[in-house]
Formats: structure tokens, C-alpha cells, sequence
């Protein structure tokens, strides 16, 4: 476990080396984030100018679910995007190669290779969001509270991560087919949705099947109705299962693996 | 004259062959595209449950609204002429048409036509699949007008993307990788395009402002006409002026960083 976390910490100094290096690169990327952040933000504003209530969620509500949606999703841009979205065209060009020779478990060398910074700056952005809109609602939640809400964020954090692994993992399957982060990025959508507005078959499709929407919705439920642990269960076993079957689909794909070298 | 258009034909022909070999990547894309769609139908069907009326529309005309946005731009959207116009000039591809009688411009502007032609028919696929579940809910206006004046204001619209993705990709003179201005613009032009909601329900100070701005030409204004969002034909006529204005402005944007980018372009080897 020290020698996973000396790597990682080896991996981020790197980073914050290379981010120094190209301070123009870090402001762009931290803009290009900040704006598509806003988009979200705006598009509720712009609902609530017209409505009280989506699904039962105020204004204020909504923005805490989407700020905690946002939350996640930084982290996951600062912690994994980079590293995954490469090893998508390593896989397709041969030179995954480099990482299996490395010193360590393979999934976890190439996935945790370069930490963003402007990722990470951003989380700092959608935690602002989620602090905003619970001062809005007057809440005032515990300790317990939020260290269960920090927990489902990592939770949360660990299905994103299986979600982008998966789509990736396809390039082992179908090397000429591209942008199936595309496919990330979709799903993600339906997080910023509430429970309640799923009905029928998009709820057993989108909450029950794909845990795209419980992500979101149990850390935001967490801050506004305090630990309900039905939904703490949920997403711990919803994380587990996801990033089992991450693993386990990487692995497999890793077996077909051929190189590309002549 | 005719010589000429028989190079573009050429140009148009080989973008076609170049594109129908991506069609299943198109076709994958376009289905999932019907995801984005059933986004939109929950959070709007959502909103629309506490109110009958947002913005003085019904929550089918809305849906309408997204789904005609949704099949324009598989028919005229820029995709990633950006990219390809620039991975030409970083690759050195433009030097062969600095030596030709041919318009680097109108070159990329047949293989963008052809390449929407063929997104453009592969969406009608999903399309089979979308309409008969959402036909309950989808209201067209029938007045022919709105067709008359929806079909240049389409193609003009066309002319404003890919013209914007020209300029993202004459970029590349200058900075080394244009993908964060890329998507930088794209959330602008998603917000002012109308992609994320209709800009009508902006407060209507934003609303007048964005009328002005090439954004709302590209994809809101085609659509809204199409749609109903915009009922009074006088407007329609003031817009395409506008619109037509932003194609004249554009594309001489586009002419002055194609000729200043060349002053600093290096051809290297034969």
C-alpha cells in the first residue's frame, strides 16, 4: 500500500512539475472546465426563472445535486481523465506496452499516471457551489453527515472511474473505434438529474441498472435529509460492484492485448 | 466557372467515400445521441409537470424544439472540421495546395458538405426509432413560410459553423494545440446556440444581445424558425439579415487568417 502511494506521489510531483512548466496550457484547461460548469449552472438558473419545482426540487436543492454531481466528476478529471483517456490510445496504437513493464498492478499504473491540476482546481469551484446552495437552504448538517457525504463522494468518484475504465476497455475489443469517452460523458448526463424524474423504464434503466443517477442523488439526499442509509447501502455496494466489474473487463481485455510493435 | 466547379465536385465525391467509411462511428454516435434526447425529455417533462406553459410553450412544442436542433445539426453541424483543418496544417498537408489552383477553403467546405450528407442520412436511423415514441408529444407548425425561410436559414447556418471551425483551425498557425479553444467555444456556443435551452427564455435583455452574436445564428435561429419559437415573419427577414451579415463577416475573418497564417507557415521537404 506505501509503495502504491510513494508511486502516486511520484506521479503528482511530476505533474505539478509539468504544470509549472506549462502555466498558459493550465489556465486554458482550468477556463475550458470552469466554463462547461457554468453551462450546467446556467441551464438550471434559466429553468427555475420559469418553474418553482422539478421532480419536487427547488432551485437551490437542484443546484446542491448538481454541484454535487460537478464535485465528483472534477475529482475524477483531476485524479483519472488524463491517464484513462491516454491509455485508450495506447491501447489502439501499441505503446500500452510501457506500462506492462512497470513496477506494479498495470490497471493502476495506467490509470493514475498524471494528476490536472486545473481538475482539481475546479473541485474547489463545484465544492463553492454545494456550500452556496446548502447556506441557501439554511442547512446545517453534522460531522456524521458530512463525513458520509465525503465517503459518497468517493464512492461516487470509484463508479465514475469504473464507468470510464469499461468504455475504455472497449478499445481492446474494437481497436478502430474511437471517442467512446463520448460515452462517458452521455451517462454522466443523467447524473445531474433527480431521482424522482425517472419513472418507468428510465428509472430501472438509468437508477437501477446504471448507477448513474444514484451517484449524485445520495450524497446531495445525505447533506439535505441527513444519513438515510438505504441509499449509503446503494451506492457502497452499487461502487463495489462497478469496480469489480471494471477490473475484471480491464483484465480480460489486457489478456487479448497484442502489442502493435513489428 | 464550370472547370472549377469540377474540382470542388471531385473534392465533394471524395469527401463522401472518406465519410461512408466512418458510417458505423456516425451511426453509434447518432444513437447515442437519442440518450442526450431522453436527458432532455426527463428534466424537461420534470419542469414542465409543476407549470403547462414555460416561456408561452407547451412542453411538446419544447421537446419539438430539441428534437428538430438534434437532427439540424447532424445536417449542417461542424463535427471536427476544426481538427481536420488542423491536423493539415500541422502535418504539412497544406503545402500541396499552396502549389495548386485550388481554394483551400472551398476544398474543405465540399468535404464538410459531403460529410454532413452522410450524417445527415445516417441520423434518420435513430430517428426511426425516436419519432414513434415521442409522436405524441412532437407539434410542427405547418405553415410553409417557416419551410421557405428555414431551409437557407439552415444553409446559411452551416456556412456560420463551418466557418467558425475554419477559423479554430487556421489557429494552428499560431499555437501548437487549438482542442482547448475548441471546447472552450463549444460551451459558449452550446449556452448561445440555444443547445441547452431555448434562448427565448432568456431574460429578455440576454434574449436582444444574443439576437446580435453569431452564436444564435448557428443553430437557435434556424430551429426556432422551423419550430414556432419565432412567429412574426418580419422577424424572420430581420434575422436572416443579421444572419447573412455574420456569413459576410466570417468569411472574411476566415480569408484574413488563412493569408496571415501563411506568412508564418514553414514548408519543409519535398
Amino acid at each position: 500500500m506505501t509503495h502504491y502511494l510513494q508511486i502516486w506521489l511520484a506521479s503528482a510531483r511530476y505533474s505539478v512539475t509539468r504544470t509549472l512548466m506549462f502555466r498558459f496550457d493550465f489556465f486554458l484547461w482550468a477556463t475550458v472546465e470552469l466554463f462547461w460548469m457554468s453551462v450546467n449552472l446556467l441551464l438550471i438558473s434559466v429553468i427555475y426563472e420559469h418553474t418553482t419545482s422539478i421532480a419536487g426540487w427547488t432551485k437551490y436543492e437542484m443546484l446542491l445535486l448538481v454541484g454535487t454531481s460537478l464535485l465528483v466528476q472534477r475529482f475524477l478529471m483531476g485524479f483519472f481523465w488524463s491517464s484513462i483517456f491516454e491509455m485508450g490510445r495506447n491501447i489502439r496504437s501499441g505503446h500500452f506496452d510501457y506500462f506492462l513493464a512497470q513496477p506494479g498492478n498495470i490497471l493502476f499504473m495506467a490509470s493514475t499516471r498524471k494528476v490536472d491540476l486545473d481538475g482539481l482546481a475546479n473541485s474547489l469551484v463545484a465544492m463553492g457551489v454545494v456550500t452556496y446552495a446548502a447556506h441557501k437552504l439554511g442547512l446545517h448538517p453534522s460531522a456524521w453527515d458530512l463525513v458520509a457525504y465525503a465517503l459518497m463522494i468517493v464512492c461516487g468518484l470509484a463508479i465514475h472511474y469504473s464507468m470510464l475504465v469499461l468504455s475504455i476497455s472497449l478499445a481492446f475489443w474494437i481497436t478502430s473505434a474511437q471517442g467512446m469517452e463520448g460515452i462517458y460523458f452521455t451517462l454522466s448526463e443523467f447524473s445531474r438529474l433527480p431521482r424522482e424524474a425517472f419513472k418507468g423504464l428510465a428509472s430501472l434503466a438509468f437508477v437501477w441498472l446504471l448507477p448513474v443517477v444514484v451517484v449524485s442523488n445520495a450524497p446531495a439526499r445525505t447533506l439535505l435529509h441527513g444519513i438515510e442509509p438505504r441509499w449509503v447501502l446503494a451506492l457502497v455496494a452499487a461502487a463495489s460492484l462497478w469496480l469489480t466489474a471494471a477490473i475484471f473487463v480491464f483484465n480480460r481485455g489486457l489478456k487479448r492485448y497484442s502489442s502493435a510493435s513489428s | 466557372m464550370f472547370a472549377a466547379l469540377t474540382k470542388y465536385r471531385h473534392a465533394f465525391l471524395l469527401g463522401l467515400q472518406s465519410n461512408l467509411v466512418y458510417r458505423a462511428n456516425f451511426a453509434v454516435r447518432g444513437f447515442f445521441s437519442l440518450f442526450h434526447l431522453t436527458v432532455v425529455f426527463i428534466l424537461w417533462g420534470a419542469a414542465y409537470a409543476g407549470s403547462p406553459s414555460i416561456g408561452g410553450f407547451s412542453f411538446g412544442q419544447t421537446l419539438t424544439y430539441f428534437l428538430v436542433m438534434l437532427v439540424m445539426q447532424f445536417f449542417v453541424g461542424a463535427f471536427n472540421e476544426d481538427y481536420q483543418i488542423s491536423e493539415e496544417i500541422r502535418n504539412g498537408l497544406i503545402n500541396q495546395f499552396l502549389l495548386k489552383p485550388i481554394n483551400y477553403f472551398l476544398y474543405r467546405f465540399s468535404i464538410f458538405v459531403a460529410a454532413r450528407l452522410v450524417t445527415g442520412v445516417l441520423i434518420l436511423l435513430p430517428l426511426l426509432v425516436a419519432v414513434p415514441l415521442l409522436h405524441d408529444y412532437l407539434t410542427l407548425p405547418h405553415d410553409l413560410w417557416r419551410i421557405a425561410l428555414g431551409v437557407p436559414a439552415m444553409a446559411l447556418s452551416a456556412v456560420i459553423q463551418f466557418s467558425i471551425a475554419y477559423c479554430f483551425g487556421m489557429l494552428t498557425f499560431w499555437f501548437l494545440d487549438i482542442q482547448g479553444f475548441v471546447i472552450l467555444s463549444m460551451a459558449v456556443e452550446s449556452i448561445l446556440g440555444g443547445q441547452m435551452f431555448p434562448l427565448d427564455l432568456l431574460p429578455a435583455g440576454v434574449f436582444r444581445v444574443a439576437q446580435f452574436l453569431p452564436f444564435y445564428y448557428q443553430t437557435y435561429f434556424p430551429v426556432a424558425i422551423l419550430t414556432g419559437r419565432i412567429q412574426d415573419i418580419g422577424l424572420v427577414w430581420q434575422g436572416l439579415g443579421v444572419q447573412l451579415g455574420w456569413v459576410v463577416l466570417l468569411l472574411g475573418l476566415n480569408q484574413v487568417l488563412w493569408t496571415r497564417g501563411l506568412r508564418r507557415h514553414t514548408a519543409v521537404g519535398g
